[in-house]
């Protein structure tokens, strides 16, 4: 028994080692498969943060009238707090309007003249909503025609708001729908692939394997090493893979940061942290793929 | 030790390996099979060693009956049957001794076993100097030998060489011959298929001439008369 397993062992070693151009050449495909997957990934999950950078940008400005009481204000901004969708509320005051607006137009003369003209300030106090998720406008939009405070609201500048939503919403569907269907396109490429190459790679071993049938061995003891082999080919692919991915990643991430915020980063970190459910599932299913290809290719060289 | 009772080999659409063939060998013989191309020759080795299984008829090997050997089994024969091929069917990424060491390993014989006759067998095939090469720095009568020392390790009963001076010059035939009669005076049973006049002629022993697949004649002590 003992011996049987040091024999497969050492015979899917030698087999390695003494066709290395066959096992580099088998790698090198099935380390291209596994970039091509590790690339959607990694798309899935910058489209992912970029639909979320996007979506936390989104605010709705609701101007309330010069005159509005703020005791209105305050209870606008405690309802809106209380709503589930709203994710935060700022209040920005007659006066902290007023500064903003002249500090957003210093290099404008004829602007600012025209507030000084006025002699007063003409400006009502600002709610900033911010919603959970770009869906939630909708909501937030509805909520605030509450008649308690509905007069109050000189301005919602939803319009073009809901125009912006609308498309991020439509554009982050297509991009989800579409990443899902590349996804699946993606996967049945690698496994004709990985099967293809491996059939090539049993093919050429087709006379030794009916050699070892005339000298008396039995299927399971030609099948063994291949399989072994096939464990130590997916390895190194898997760790090649990890080699060039977390580099990759490192150096094109500030620049991802850079466009996006640092708080939109994290593909680094995300592969940090999943990295063993990432690689591990990914050196799972190479596994499967390529042992279940070997035993396939195997079966048609066994009959002699 | 081979008995073959009425065999007959088909091949569709209507090819004939071999035609109501009956021929009985007997322990420590050394019989040529002669014959020109595609009289069945080989046809005959193969069912031996159970690559090819009879259309009709029985074939007995020390009273094994392997008319309808299972899949499973055939290994089990071929772990009997020394079988050695005119294009000596060495693995290529093995090294001599790797080679002749494969046909005790894929039997389970433990690796003290294997040091213990590998040499041994190097040693009576003449390349206990060469054990490191590999086939293609052989010349092809060493990978012959070779060949010869795989199909000897499980000191089989029977030896079956299928043209194995094929792809040889005339020298190193001889040497090959000068080796199977060695090993036929050891005690086995060596069925020799050529086309190789000279070797049958050398031989003087029993030849059994194949025709059209029927067994033409069958003379102790024969020559090659085609």
């Amino acid at each position: 028994m003992f011996t049987s397993i040091y024999r497969v062992i050492k015979f899917a070693l030698q087999n390695f080692w003494r066709n290395i151009w066959l096992s580099v050449i088998t790698i090198s495909m099935l380390v291209l498969t596994l970039l091509t997957v590790n690339i959607l990934l990694v798309l899935n999950r910058a489209t992912d943060q970029v639909i979320a950078y996007v979506e936390n940008r989104i605010e709705v400005n609701v101007y309330f009238n010069e005159s509005a009481d703020q005791t209105k204000v305050n209870e606008a901004l405690t309802y809106l707090r209380t709503l589930p969708e709203v994710k935060d509320v700022q209040e920005i005051s007659a006066d902290n309007a007023l500064v903003l607006f002249k500090e957003k137009h210093a290099q404008d003369p004829a602007v600012l003249s025209s507030v000084d003209e006025i002699g007063r300030n003409p400006f009502g106090p600002t709610l900033v909503v911010k919603a959970r998720a770009a869906k939630d406008f909708d909501t937030i939009i509805s909520a605030l025609d509450n008649p308690r405070f509905r007069d109050e609201i000189r301005q919602k500048d939803f319009s073009d708001y809901q125009s912006i939503v609308g498309k991020i919403r439509q554009t982050t569907t297509q991009i989800r729908d579409g990443g899902i269907v590349l996804s699946i396109i993606f996967f049945i490429i690698a496994l004709l692939i990985i099967f293809n190459t491996v059939r090539v790679a049993i093919y050429i071993h087709r006379e030794e394997i009916s050699i070892m049938r005339l000298v008396g061995a039995s299927s399971r003891f030609i099948r063994a090493p291949f399989l072994v082999e096939t464990i130590l080919l997916s390895l190194f692919s898997v760790l090649i893979v990890m080699a060039i991915v977390y580099p990759t990643l490192a150096l094109i991430e500030p620049k991802f940061s850079q466009y996006f915020g640092s708080g939109a980063g994290g593909l680094t970190s995300y592969f940090e942290q999943n990295g063993v459910l990432i690689f591990g599932a990914q050196f799972i299913a190479l596994l499967f793929v390529t042992m279940v290809s070997t035993a396939l290719a195997l079966r048609k060289h066994l009959k002699v | 030790m081979i008995h073959f009772k009425n065999v007959s080999k088909l091949y569709p659409p209507d090819v004939i390996g071999l035609d109501h063939v009956n021929l009985r060998v007997e322990h420590g013989e050394f019989i040529s099979i002669v014959g020109q191309s595609g009289t069945g020759k080989s046809t005959l080795a193969k069912l031996l060693f159970a690559e090819e299984r009879p259309t009709h008829g029985v074939i007995e090997i020390g009273g094994w009956d392997i008319t309808k050997i299972s899949n499973r089994d055939v290994p089990l024969l071929r772990r009997q049957i020394g079988v050695v091929f005119q294009d000596f069917k060495l693995l290529p990424k093995k090294t001599v001794y790797e080679n002749i060491a494969f046909a005790l390993q894929v039997a389970g014989i433990p690796s003290a076993r294997v040091r213990e006759v590998v040499p041994r067998v190097l040693a009576i095939v003449g390349l206990e100097d060469k054990v490191q090469r590999f086939p293609h720095q052989l010349s092809g009568g060493e990978q012959q030998r070779v060949a010869i020392g795989r199909a000897l390790v499980h000191q089989p009963k029977i030896l079956v060489a299928d043209e194995p001076t094929g792809n040889l010059d005339t020298l190193n035939s001889r040497d090959i011959l000068e080796l199977l009669k060695k090993i036929n005076e050891f005690g086995t049973t060596v069925v020799l298929v050529t086309h190789d006049r000279e070797i049958v002629n050398r031989l003087k022993r029993r030849v059994i001439t194949l025709e059209g697949g029927k067994i033409t004649s069958d003379v102790e002590e024969g020559r090659y008369k085609l």
